[in-house]
């Protein structure tokens, strides 16, 4: 929490603000940031009332990354679904895949074989690496620090080469199928992601070194933005924005699914402050923590086929599942809703981001305006992910 | 300039001009959804550099930028603010439309809030199809802009005539080519035909990866 | 009190008051922590919980009368589900008009127009449906309740969870369901001009209409029977 010193000048500044809102009779001001603005990520719409420079009032406005996936689900097949939804949080793109393809596997009451559950795995924290190692390096530009974005692409490059040399695409790799995976490893990738995972545990620590002992990242980061836990719970935060604030929650390791993290042996990593500075934090940690499940799976992979038995035309018979992931920016989970169709009836997406820009008009009460930027980029959202 | 406005501008000047001109443009990164990361990729990480093409994409302000990028899909409720920062940009201008839901709405082509093509709403050069482009791709279509701007014809342009490529102007000048009549030819591929052919009207955009456009 | 605890899951046959996934393998234990949850629900809202279905040792779905939906909430909230997942509505009534994928020329077949629900039954047209995880037990609930046909108002739960602000206004927005006690129910994600419901089923993808099928075309002869034709005028 805040130093004894912090405290004092806050409280000082709060009494000057006061006296001069009596002094001089000045209007509240509309601050607009975005929807184009480098700091947000994407087109985030942030409609603000100022008094001087806190804020009384602000409030996201949504809805300039609208595509209409749930509706244009309704009139695809469950391949081409696949190919759409990948496009959602667009950082990390496979982990988009997973739950959907999860929830039909459910539906149709079959399993992936073990290969492919471990490849699996292994794509999913390769594409949290390359999620959060971006997120690393714009923390920096949120402030003005320019270069760790650079040190981020450059890092980010080499885990894009393995995504790549596995499924075809740098990102959008659309490469998850239901019973399996669309083909198996190519010939000295295990190699090279042993390589890469040593290069990026290293970025983590040059990313610590430059950031996060940084003095001015600790003074603009640390008791900025608390969110207590039951707070958090009300609206739905998840993933490291709920590690945050205290509560040990990882889907990883509390569920039961399809996919092989009980092979490895990774720390949930917790935060009594609930201040930007711990999600920031624990995101660092846990870029570190899918390293190293990367370097335990890749040593365990099991022989054996990548797809099982399907037919050609998949109809997936009637019911509803609900199945949801540990993805990068939180719980994200797919609802589906099947007639025994080519194509889902119904698929309603529980993304992270939304639920975690739901708490900004509760959390951006009362801060000054360059607080909102750094705490929106500790909160870290994807666009497609919040407007799907 | 005084130059451009009375006379004729002699040939090397323009050439001179142009070459200058294509070498030193600010891109204004307009990036939306995923293209916005290849884009950024490609302007700013150190292995697609766009700055070896004389390209900076710093600047933060439409009002100091060349040409604008538009990466990503284009919603109905972000089409007027494209609107209007295209019209906030100083001419000379260009526009590079990249992925393929800025160029035609993309796998969302049926959806009912996007835009089918951020063509429906300022003029493009080049488009980059992909979804999302790789880096060079995006690096190619900026090497063909600078190859149309510097056949350009900075003083038709201004004046609003009806062939802004040099070799079009003159060609006219000789009688060559007269008011009214087709080219025959909607693009041209550079790798086979270094000599570009005059174009009619607006130069016809440029698809990266060649095929016509209809 | 029940005893929901690991310990005390009954390795049974289930018992025949609560619907089972007719699929299960036979032999599986009985899913004590779940059906503790519905008899838990049950002596909190009593009649007003009308049907469940459980997935053993997988999931969980109930349906409630529409008047207690803000009263689950509650109770659910109090019983241990603290977490707030989502809240969204389905459209039941199949889609009147297909893919947009079949052939022009070739008449359509008539759409079956049945309105079917899914788990747990129904007997309206459209169902809000909501989603609440238990942290400590690592359960989850899917909670569904109809929507009146005549008059599509159900009660809000921004009385119990805060979080439902922004999803009870995006489903407003797609489906025009009001939610009574709502503090700020206006558009979340479409522009003010923007007329009508989007995911209403009865609401067409405009593109899918006006443009035929890119895959129906007409396809081209072959070439090689103008080769062939070729090679005789020359020889």
């Amino acid at each position: 929490m805040m130093s004894d010193r912090q405290q004092l000048s806050y409280i000082a500044s709060q009494a000057a603000d006061a006296r001069l809102n009596v002094e001089l009779e000045t209007e509240g001001m509309t601050l607009n940031i975005g929807p184009q603005h480098p700091a947000t990520h994407g087109t985030l719409r942030i409609i603000a009332r100022l008094d001087g420079e806190q804020v009384i009032w602000a409030e996201p406005s949504a809805g300039y990354m609208h595509r209409g996936y749930e509706k244009l689900t309704e009139v695809r097949t469950f391949p081409q679904v696949t190919t759409l939804i990948n496009r959602i949080d667009w950082l990390g793109s496979f982990a988009n895949e997973v739950p959907f393809i999860l929830a039909a596997e459910k539906l149709m009451e079959i399993e992936a074989p073990p290969r492919a559950q471990v490849i699996r795995t292994i794509l999913f924290e390769l594409s949290r690496i390359a999620n959060v190692s971006l997120f690393l390096g714009d923390l920096g530009v949120q402030m003005g620090a320019i270069t760790p974005v650079f040190l981020a692409f450059r890092d980010r490059e080499y885990v894009l080469n393995l995504i790549e040399g596995a499924t075809g695409g740098r990102f959008h790799p659309n490469f998850d199928r239901i019973g399996g995976l669309k083909d198996d490893l190519p010939k000295g990738w295990i190699d090279e992601t042993k390589q890469v995972m040593k290069k990026l545990i290293g970025f983590c620590d040059e990313i610590e070194d430059l950031l996060f002992g940084n003095e001015i990242f600790q003074s603009r980061m640390r008791g900025i933005g608390v969110i207590p836990a039951d707070i958090a719970k009300e609206y739905g935060l998840s993933g490291a924005n709920l590690r945050a604030s205290g509560v040990d929650y990882d889907l990883r390791r509390d569920q039961d699914i399809a996919l092989s993290y009980d092979k490895a042996d990774f720390k949930v990593w917790t935060h009594p402050d609930g201040d930007s500075w711990a999600r920031c934090w624990i995101r660092l940690q846990e870029t570190r923590e899918s390293c190293k499940i990367v370097q335990q799976l890749i040593e365990q992979i099991p022989a054996g086929p990548v797809m099982t038995k399907v037919p050609r035309i998949i109809k997936v018979p009637e019911g509803e599942a609900y199945v949801s992931t540990e993805n990068p920016l939180g719980e994200m989970g797919y609802y589906v809703v099947s007639k025994g169709d080519l194509g889902p009836f119904r698929v309603k997406i529980r993304s992270a981001s939304f639920n975690n820009i739901s708490i900004t008009p509760w959390v951006l009460k009362g801060v000054y305006v360059p607080d909102i930027i750094t705490i929106l980029a500790s909160l870290y959202f994807i666009l497609g992910d919040i407007d799907r | 300039m005084g130059l451009v406005d009375k006379g004729r501008m002699p040939a090397p000047l323009t050439k001179l001009f142009n070459m200058s001109r294509s070498y030193s443009l600010w891109v204004y990164q307009w990036g939306l959804a995923c293209c916005a990361i290849e884009m950024g990729a490609a302007f700013g990480s150190p292995r697609y550099d766009v700055m070896r093409l004389g390209v900076i994409p710093l600047p933060a302000s439409p009002r100091q930028a060349d040409f604008v990028c538009v990466s990503g899909t284009v919603t109905d409720k972000m089409a007027p603010a494209v609107k209007r920062l295209w019209e906030q940009m100083p001419e000379p201008k260009y526009a590079i439309s990249m992925g393929s839901c800025a160029n035609c709405g993309g796998p969302y082509w049926d959806s009912y809030s996007v835009t089918k093509g951020v063509d429906q709403i300022i003029p493009i050069d080049v488009y980059v199809p992909g979804c999302p482009p790789r880096p060079e791709a995006l690096l190619e279509g900026v090497v063909l802009l600078q190859q149309r701007i510097k056949n350009e014809d900075m003083q038709a342009k201004w004046k609003g005539d009806e062939f802004t490529t040099l070799q079009a102007t003159r060609a006219a000048e000789r009688g060559e080519l007269s008011a009214g009549e087709p080219t025959g030819q909607t693009t041209h591929d550079i790798s086979t035909d270094p000599q570009p052919i005059p174009e009619r009207d607006r130069p016809q955009p440029i698809v990266v990866g060649g095929g016509p456009i209809e | 009190m029940i005893d929901l605890s690991r310990s005390s899951w009954v390795v049974a046959p289930l018992s025949d008051t609560e619907t089972t996934d007719a699929d299960a393998p036979q032999a599986l234990p009985g899913d004590g922590l779940r059906e503790g949850i519905v008899d838990d629900l049950r002596q909190r809202i009593g009649d007003a919980l009308i049907d469940s279905h459980i997935v053993p040792n997988d999931d969980l779905f109930v349906r409630v009368a529409t008047d207690s939906w803000a009263d689950t909430a509650g109770a659910l909230k109090t019983a241990g589900f603290t977490w707030f997942s989502f809240l969204s509505a389905i459209d039941w009534m199949p889609s009147p008009y297909g893919k947009g994928e079949e052939d022009p020329t070739v008449e359509k077949e008539p759409i079956d127009m049945t309105i079917k629900q899914g788990v747990c039954g129904g007997e309206t047209r459209m169902q809000v449906f909501a989603r609440l995880t238990d942290l400590d037990r690592h359960v989850g609930i899917t909670i569904k309740a109809d929507v009146p046909d005549d008059k599509p108002v159900v009660d809000s739960w921004t009385g119990s969870f805060a979080g439902a602000n922004w999803h009870e206004r995006e489903c407003h927005e797609m489906f025009g369901i009001g939610f009574n006690g709502h503090p700020d129910l206006r558009n979340m994600y479409l522009p003010g001009e923007f007329e009508g419901h989007p995911m209403k089923k009865d609401f067409p993808l405009l593109a899918r209409m006006v443009k035929p099928w890119p895959g129906i075309v007409d396809v081209e002869p072959m070439p090689v029977q103008d080769e062939e034709e070729a090679g005789g005028d020359e020889s």
